[in-house]
């Protein structure tokens, strides 16, 4: 066999070093907030130069595993997404660890993540030709239907349907700031130039989630609370575990498929796997309130997405996600052309990189695993201290992404707009799916009708299409369905 | 007694300005490259500043600005105090495109070009199914048939280059814009649009997985990478387009600054292992000096202010 062959150099300790170097190097981009693993990854390309390709490459794989992994540990413990891939998990996960079980809330993120990674990696390395092909069906139309059928999660995401389709629509039309995507006008930014990409995503997400959440402990704080005195230990109860299986398993097959339909990535995954976990649910009324097969399946999805947006990438030479992008730059750089004929002309490299993703994947479940009693040490601090320091980490993270002042405008806007909708009642999941569907959705509906002469057909004319809007009705009608199904149940048992 | 202070206020900041360019550069230089990290211009820029760190006794540090297609990061370095310490990446779309468009606080003119070190030469390529596979099969389709050519962004510089060949040609083409070009791309090996505008890089691995089929290069002659395919110029077609990576600075600076920082674009382009590293990237590594590189920029203007003019983009969004 000569795929163990190319297995070997693997096993040499600077690899392995560099290799787990990467994963924890990873870990900790991804938990600070506004570090993310895309900037990770690119930053450190050029360490690369002088590496051999296996080696190099891995070492940048490991970074965007660990990477999306260490986002689960902000957005748990301190609810700032630290990449958008864990927003979903803010919303179990916050909720546990402000109930004393953050060590388990994190202990479940770092079994679902290695979950969701392996089962992605497996898939990789057996089916990565095969499955490739998915990723060319998606033209316009498809990818519409798939946007419109993400978009129904807000329906059964927000208990109040009026409320959850005002904070959708408020959603999609905060995400037309910008230039248009078709024909580049200038929408709704009055001149200022900050505003040409319109809402920057990350500090959105930020001043959404996590200042908003300041503001609202700021309303209650003055009585001097106390801090959170326990974070429990980080295995999760079998219990636990076992609630979780169903989860674990859609997550990490939902996280699959998505990632290898390029352009999509883990915030997609995450949501679309929470919301259909939830729907399966035998108790869907305990997610949201730090439940944890809720953390599971937005774990094990954005982690299984790593691997699979590598499928692409390998077998057809596209990035599947913007980090998969820049890891072609990578590629590249090694002189290597990611495509189908990478498979014949570097074998050792494609080789390499299935068994680096394995690896990085071990090496993240054992530095999650050891670093969860002191992250979660971080509640014990006094609140009044950690809601200071987590304002200071908001501004940070805002501004170091695109160093835009602008966007430190943005952050303080959303924290204010987040703090208002919670007061009131409005789900800010809700908008945040919109801020991450409304683009996608937009500039495929436009770009469908101008590839079709308008031709709105267009959009219902492939199997991909008719399966998707078939799903979108269907999401969008079960909590009706649902409620009609209960009633019936009642009346017969009565 | 106000006037003798002035003028040695003038002669000490005059005297300051000299023993600064003679020392220069004292601090880390910045380089602000308009777009996310790992682009092909940011990458490319980190290659530049390890060959310069290389070759001088200094810091070259890449700053990423991205948004407004590049707008917003070339506003920083066009603007930034003429001290020679905030540089910038300067590429085609943000600084020839955008400010004919509109919406930017900036225009050519407040440019001082100091080096070209690279030209991103162009490829355009029939995607997968696509109805025509040689060049003259695509201008007999497009008689009749307005094929769509997908572009990585409205007024971008591959939907400048695309409509601008088709103005050439007297041809009728369909943008399509994308967000990216990898978006295009995979657009393009799907079979979704009928031909994008590639890099040769892109170009020669996709066309050799059977993917793409290369149809004219936007060259004056013919390139090693391809040497079948033809050039729209022996086609007929008095038609060449090349993107650009340069080094930009804001007007105002120093002239002992400006020449030092020439010369250093001059060295580190010539740099052997330099001229590896980004051929190896797929970069068609060149050396221009300001006033070339300053030259090509204006050419290129005048050809994409009447490709705007005529798709209706023209100050569009002053």
């Amino acid at each position: 066999m000569d795929s163990i062959a190319f297995l070997t150099p693997l096993l040499d300790l600077q690899v392995l070093l560099t290799i787990a170097a990467g994963t924890l190097g990873g870990l900790v981009i991804g938990a600070l907030p506004g570090l993310t693993a895309t900037m990770g990854v690119a930053l450190l390309i050029p360490l690369t130069f002088g590496m051999t390709p296996v080696m190099g490459l891995n070492m940048l794989i490991g970074i965007y595993i660990g990477g999306i992994y260490g986002g689960c540990v902000s957005s748990i413990l301190l609810r700032t997404p630290g990449t958008p891939a864990s927003a979903a998990t803010v919303l179990d996960g916050y909720p546990m660890a402000q109930r004393g079980e953050a060590g388990k809330a994190l202990g479940m993120a770092t079994i679902a993540s290695t979950i969701g990674g392996l089962i992605a990696a497996i898939v990789l390395a057996t089916l990565a030709p095969q499955l490739a092909g998915i990723a060319l069906e998606f033209g316009a139309p498809e990818y519409f239907a798939l946007a419109l059928f993400g978009l129904t999660i807000i329906a059964s995401l927000s208990g109040d349907l009026l409320k959850g389709a005002i904070s959708g629509l408020l959603g999609i039309l905060i995400s037309t700031v910008g230039a248009d995507p078709i024909s580049g006008v200038m929408r709704y930014t009055f001149g200022i130039q900050g505003f040409a990409s319109g809402f920057a995503f990350t500090p959105a997400l930020i001043g959404l989630f996590a200042l908003s959440e300041v503001f609202t402990q700021m309303e209650r704080i003055a009585a001097d609370e106390e801090p959170i005195k326990t974070v429990s230990g980080r295995w999760p109860s079998r219990a636990d575990m076992k609630e979780s299986r169903g989860a674990l398993i859609r997550g990490s097959l939902i996280g699959t498929l998505i990632g290898i339909i390029p352009g999509t990535g883990s915030g997609t995954a995450s949501w679309i796997s929470y919301n259909e976990t939830r729907r399966a649910s035998k108790t869907p009324e305990k997610f949201g309130t730090g439940y944890a097969p809720g953390i599971a399946a937005t774990e094990s999805a954005n982690n299984a997405v790593c691997a699979s947006a590598l499928i692409p990438l390998l077998a057809l030479g596209i990035p599947g996600d913007v980090v998969t992008a820049v890891l072609m730059g990578g590629l590249l750089i090694q002189g290597l052309a990611p495509g189908p004929m990478l498979f014949q002309t570097n074998p050792d490299v494609v080789v390499g990189m299935f068994g680096g993703t394995f690896i990085a994947t071990i090496f993240m479940f054992i530095f999650g695993m050891a670093l969860i009693p002191l992250f979660s040490r971080i509640l014990m601090i006094p609140r009044r201290l950690l809601a200071m320091s987590i304002v200071v980490f908001c501004f940070i993270g805002a501004f170091s992404i695109n160093l835009n002042p602008v966007d430190l405008y943005t952050m303080v806007g959303f924290g204010v707009l987040g703090w208002g909708m919670n007061k009131f009642g409005f789900s800010q999941a809700a908008l945040c799916i919109a801020l991450i569907l409304g683009p996608l959705l937009e500039s495929n509906l436009r770009r469908g009708l101008l590839q079709n002469d308008d031709n709105v057909l267009a959009f219902i004319s492939t199997p991909i299409t008719l399966l998707f809007l078939a799903l979108t009705v269907l999401s969008a009608g079960w909590p009706f369905l649902s409620r009609a199904i209960q009633r019936r149940r009642a009346a017969q048992n009565i | 007694m106000f006037k003798t202070a002035l003028l040695g206020a003038a002669t000490a900041a005059i005297a300051a300005t000299g023993a600064l360019a003679a020392d220069y550069p004292q601090r880390p230089i910045q380089v602000v490259v308009p777009y996310s990290a790992g682009g092909s211009t940011d990458l490319s820029m980190r290659v530049v500043a390890d060959a310069f760190e290389r070759a001088f006794d200094a810091q070259m540090v890449v700053r990423n600005q991205p948004g407004g297609g590049g707008g917003i990061g070339s506003s920083a370095a066009i603007n930034a105090r003429p001290d020679g310490y905030t540089l910038g990446a300067g590429a085609q779309g943000p600084l020839v495109i955008k400010p004919l468009i509109g919406g930017t606080d900036y225009q050519l003119d407040d440019v001082e070009f100091i080096g070209l070190y690279a030209r991103s030469l162009q490829v355009m390529v029939a995607c997968a199914d696509a109805p025509f596979a040689d060049y003259d099969a695509f201008i007999e389709y497009a008689k009749s048939d307005a094929p769509q050519v997908g572009n990585s962004g409205a007024g971008g510089a591959n939907q400048i280059s695309a409509e601008a060949f088709a103005d050439a040609a007297g041809i009728s083409i369909e943008s399509v814009p994308f967000n990216g070009s990898s978006e295009a791309r995979t657009a393009c090996i799907g079979g979704h649009i009928d031909a994008m505008v590639a890099s040769p890089a892109e170009a020669k691995a996709a066309s050799e997985a059977g993917q793409m089929t290369p149809l004219f290069v936007m060259e004056d002659e013919r390139i090693d990478l391809f040497p079948d395919t033809p050039t729209a110029v022996e086609k007929g077609v008095d038609f060449t387009w090349s993107s650009w990576k340069g080094l930009i600075g804001p007007k105002g600076m120093d002239e002992a600054t400006v020449a030092w920082l020439r010369d250093a674009v001059e060295k580190v382009a010539t740099d052997e292992e330099f001229v590896k590293t980004l051929t190896d990237m797929g970069e068609f590594v060149t050396y221009e000096n300001g006033e070339e590189f300053e030259a090509r920029a204006r050419k290129d203007m005048e050809t994409t202010k009447s490709v705007l003019k005529k798709l209706d983009m023209l100050g569009m969004n002053n």
